[in-house]
């Protein structure tokens, strides 16, 4: 298995690299410009130009491409053009951990959840339960994530103000001490990940009815039930174990969503993470910020792919890698 | 059998799942007392709350550094950590900028005007000489920055050599154009700023300059020399002393969480002009609209900027604490009609008229065609007027006030266009040389303004037989197509600076004015701009300014739609806030905030 996982991670270094060439090009021919805020009446014209020298954009394309790729190569991702010319990882080192904590924590939910109220629709399969929960299922997979997020703010922040609208932290809540600070940082993000886990937690609610439901049936579940053993023994060792080797695969592709779902759960919370970093990113055609979060994301998809098959190998003993 | 075990897993599972609920519902309700402890309890907080102005901005500074500093919020936060050699300010009686020393004053000041106190200036007074190419300014001998060195005239050459670095690029480095040696393409520092002492600092012009725009360039924002001296250039943007400012001024800075928060405190020791009354002010990053509006609701911030006239009935029956100034006028909308033939300006060179929007008389036809008062009534009400051409109203000195707006009239419409030779085709549409009146017109995503009065100017125009399409650009797209001549119709906008120089939209010498998107020509405009421009105070130019909106008038190169107030939500606990045109913060220093206690809930 870990020849597998090495091989696994060597092919995944062109394939990074592939998408980076990529979106270096892509984001260069797109439309607009990186100093396009200083093209405005009342500012010198010479001040543009002047940027654009200092971003090195004045160059040919190839020979900006060559001068990356160089830089890259030594691992130096250059400075953000909108930030302050901070270096691109400091960027991302504040914003990393952020998205993470969301992504860890939804990801958490919507399994625990998902997984929940899939036993609890196929067990209790075509009763008023089972019903109920595959209807309010339907309902908040069907619904648009931001949409969602506006109407918690304004029902459990506004109307009842339970939580706070936006922020990782109260003003002042450094004076609260680690413990205080740190319930305070819970209680901001309890919204967002509500928010972001009820959606992904009903797909997967619906994905282990289904597989559970076929589980169920299967003559080795019978066997277990004929040789006397507790039925909980029976759902949770012999069916489960089962019926979540589908489910585990959605773990390695659920984390991409979780991503880009955390890129307006930042907007609209006002969390300083990854998504937000990027959205901003994009719209200021910050280049080197662009292409170091998709090297961050991108890395991270393919690990928590590579992760997904290897799972899957732990859970199924006929798979071998 | 099968049925009952089932039973007994699901229950198990409901089980758990009530286990999860209660923990959770123990977790929200602990956090909740924790979270009314924080309000409640400690007068602790609530004297926090009494003590700090929270102010939401949409986005992080740039940089806190007046070199560099370029977006609004950044010169509206700097501006309260650094010192000025001026202080200066809008006479709305007049609509012309006053600047003042501690012993001086550009104009004599107007009844219920002067509401900033011009103790805030390091200038004593100025001299201009004679032939009004050198500006002599004598400093206070008693302003320090805040690490109790001395503020003297060699910061100012200091900092005037920084903004006009072509490494750095500064965004300021136009008000440098008049020092000697511009003229040839290179500020000569050793003849263009003097300082024979420390008290004294002497500016050298290539060419007679107008006493208020001598003052207004040379009264750019210093840095202190001492702490930035051994800068290099091409590190200036990213040296650490950016997140360390050390100014002057009557707040300076204790915390700045990049992308969340900027914490700003009273200057005990500023005497330039004062420590801040407000102990504290927390500029608060909150990027979405909606958040930050509700959070103005909440009692969470004080003060939001740009809210929507749709919101403000919700928001003020919602809390009756709030309330909304407005400030104006500075900013319009506009549609914009390509006056040439672009594709072929951009081929050859040569102008030909646009094919559609070429005639004047066609212009002003559409302008009679939309319906502008609709689209104030319908979403600016109170707070939008109607613009005739791009000098603003409050610019009381030059309006020309005796110019009545095109009408809503669209049978003068179909008459003109009929007289142009814009007859109606079999479908309706109108039609000249087999040529049908269709054109697309472009906007920037994101402005709800504009959707909405792109709709009703798509209705008004296909009521006489112009078939318009709406189309919606990113951005940076948009700002592209429009810089690139690719537009043919467009709605857009622009802020007006508060000294009067149009030359660069409206200039015949389209390389030069980089922003007549339109392509128009007068040569008759560019003739006035550059007459006005010799004269030394800027109210003998009133004359060439009247004829100017005369003419835009007449030739409706674009079509002006309406000046917009601007909007913003404050707090009512805030007293002493002030609006004025150069700035929503510019007397911040001395707001007050009322106590909690005071505020009926």
């Amino acid at each position: 298995m870990l020849i597998y996982i090495f091989k696994r991670l060597l092919i995944a270094i062109p394939l990074i690299f592939g998408v980076l060439t990529l979106t270096f090009f892509i984001i260069r021919l797109a439309p607009g410009d990186p100093a396009a805020f200083f093209i405005q009446p009342g500012i010198s014209p010479n001040v543009a130009e002047q940027i654009r020298a200092q971003y090195g954009l004045n160059d040919p394309l190839p020979v900006q491409y060559f001068k990356w790729l160089a830089n890259v190569l030594q691992g130096d991702f250059g400075r953000s053009f909108s930030r302050a010319q901070q270096p691109v990882f400091d960027v991302i080192a504040e914003a990393l951990p952020i998205t993470l904590t969301i992504a860890i924590l939804t990801l958490i939910a919507n399994f625990t959840f998902g997984i929940l109220i899939g036993i609890i629709s196929a067990v209790r399969q075509n009763t008023f339960l089972d019903r109920f929960l595959t209807v309010t299922a339907l309902f908040f997979y069907s619904m648009p994530e931001f949409w969602f997020a506006l109407m918690m703010i304004i029902l459990l922040a506004l109307k009842f103000p339970f939580f706070p609208v936006s922020g990782l932290n109260e003003i002042g809540a450094e004076s609260y001490g680690p413990l205080g600070f740190l319930l305070d940082r819970a209680w901001h993000l309890v919204l967002p990940v509500t928010v972001l886990s009820i959606n992904g937690a009903a797909g997967i609610a619906r994905y282990v009815r289904g597989s559970m439901l076929e589980v169920i049936r299967q003559d080795y579940i019978r066997t277990a039930r004929a040789k006397g053993l507790s039925e909980n023994v029976v759902i949770f060792k012999h069916a489960l174990r089962n019926a979540l080797l589908p489910v585990i695969t959605l773990m390695g592709s659920a984390l991409p969503f979780i991503f880009s779902g955390a890129l307006f759960i930042e907007v609209i919370f006002a969390f300083p993470g990854m998504g937000r970093v990027t959205v901003e990113a994009i719209f200021a055609r910050d280049y080197p910020l662009i292409i170091a979060n998709t090297f961050i994301s991108g890395s991270l998809i393919v690990m928590g792919n590579l992760f997904a098959d290897v799972l899957y190998a732990v859970a199924d003993p006929r798979i071998k890698l | 059998m099968i049925e009952k075990s089932a039973e007994r897993v699901s229950s198990l599972s409901i089980r758990l799942a009530g286990y999860l609920l209660v923990l959770f519902t123990l977790f929200t309700l602990s956090s909740c007392n924790r979270h009314n402890d924080s309000k409640g309890n400690g007068s602790k907080s609530r004297a926090a709350m009494d003590t700090t102005l929270v102010i939401s901005m949409l986005g992080d500074a740039d940089y806190l550094n007046p070199v560099i500093g370029a977006t609004v919020t950044s010169s509206n936060i700097f501006g309260l950590i650094y010192p000025s050699l001026l202080q200066s300010e809008f006479d709305t009686t007049t609509g012309l900028m006053n600047y003042m020393a501690l012993e001086k004053k550009l104009r004599a000041v107007t009844p219920g005007q002067g509401k900033k106190a011009p103790k805030g200036a390091i200038a004593r007074s100025w001299r201009l000489s004679d032939d009004h190419k050198s500006l002599t300014y004598i400093l206070r001998s008693d302003a320090f920055w805040d690490d109790g060195k001395p503020i003297v005239s060699a910061d100012f050459k200091f900092s005037y050599q920084l903004y006009g670095n072509p490494v750095i690029a500064s965004a300021r480095q136009q008000y440098l154009a008049e020092l000697v040696g511009a003229d040839k393409g290179k500020v000569d520092f050793d003849k263009a700023i003097e300082t024979p002492n420390d008290t004294t600092l002497i500016f050298r012009f290539y060419k007679p300059v107008p006493e208020q725009l001598a003052l207004f360039h040379t009264s750019l924002t210093p840095l202190p020399a001492h702490r930035w001296k051994d800068v290099k250039p091409d590190e200036f943007r990213h040296s650490p002393l950016n997140l360390t400012p050390l100014g002057a001024g009557p707040y300076k800075l204790k915390s700045w969480q990049q992308q969340q928060e900027i914490l700003l405190v009273s200057s005990r020791k500023s005497n330039l002009p004062k420590p801040g009354n407000i102990p504290a002010i927390s500029f608060k990053v909150v990027p979405d609209y909606t958040v930050r509006v509700t959070q103005l609701q909440t009692g969470t911030v004080d003060v939001v900027e740009n809210i929507k006239p749709e919101d403000f009935t919700a928001l003020l029956k919602a809390n009756r604490q709030i309330d909304i100034k407005t400030v104006g006028l500075r900013v319009y909308d506009y549609v914009g009609w390509s006056n040439i033939d672009q594709a072929e300006y951009r081929k050859n060179g040569t102008f030909k008229p646009h094919p559609l929007f070429g005639s004047a008389r066609v212009r002003v036809a559409l302008t009679n065609a939309i319906d502008r008062q609709a689209i104030i009534d319908g979403y600016l009400k109170q707070y939008g007027v109607i613009c005739n051409n791009d000098i603003s109203p409050s610019l009381k000195w030059a309006y020309n006030n005796r110019i009545t707006p095109h009408p809503y009239d669209p049978a003068k419409a179909s008459a003109l266009l009929k007289s142009e030779g814009w007859l109606p085709g079999p479908d309706g549409i109108l039609q000249k040389n087999g040529k049908k009146f269709s054109f697309v017109l472009y906007t920037n995503a994101g402005n709800a303004r504009r959707n909405y009065a792109s709709v009703i100017i798509q209705q008004n125009l296909r009521a006489i037989g112009i078939d318009c399409k709406l189309d919606v650009q990113e951005s940076n797209v948009f700002f592209e197509s429009l810089q690139s001549g690719k537009l043919d119709a467009w709605m857009a906008g622009w802020s007006i600076g508060l000294e009067i120089d149009p030359l660069d939209v409206w200039g015949s010498d389209l390389k030069k004015s980089r922003f007549n998107f339109p392509g128009y020509r007068n040569p008759r405009v560019d003739e006035l701009c550059e007459l006005a421009k010799q004269k030394m105070d800027p109210v003998e130019a009133k004359p060439y300014w009247l004829e100017y909106q005369e003419i835009l008038h007449r030739d409706q190169p674009i079509t002006f739609l309406y000046w917009i107030k601007e909007t913003q939500g404050f707090n009512k606990r805030i007293e002493g806030a002030e609006l004025n045109i150069s700035g929503t913060f510019y007397n911040v220093d001395d707001w007050r905030l009322r106590p909690s206690a005071n505020i009926a809930q």
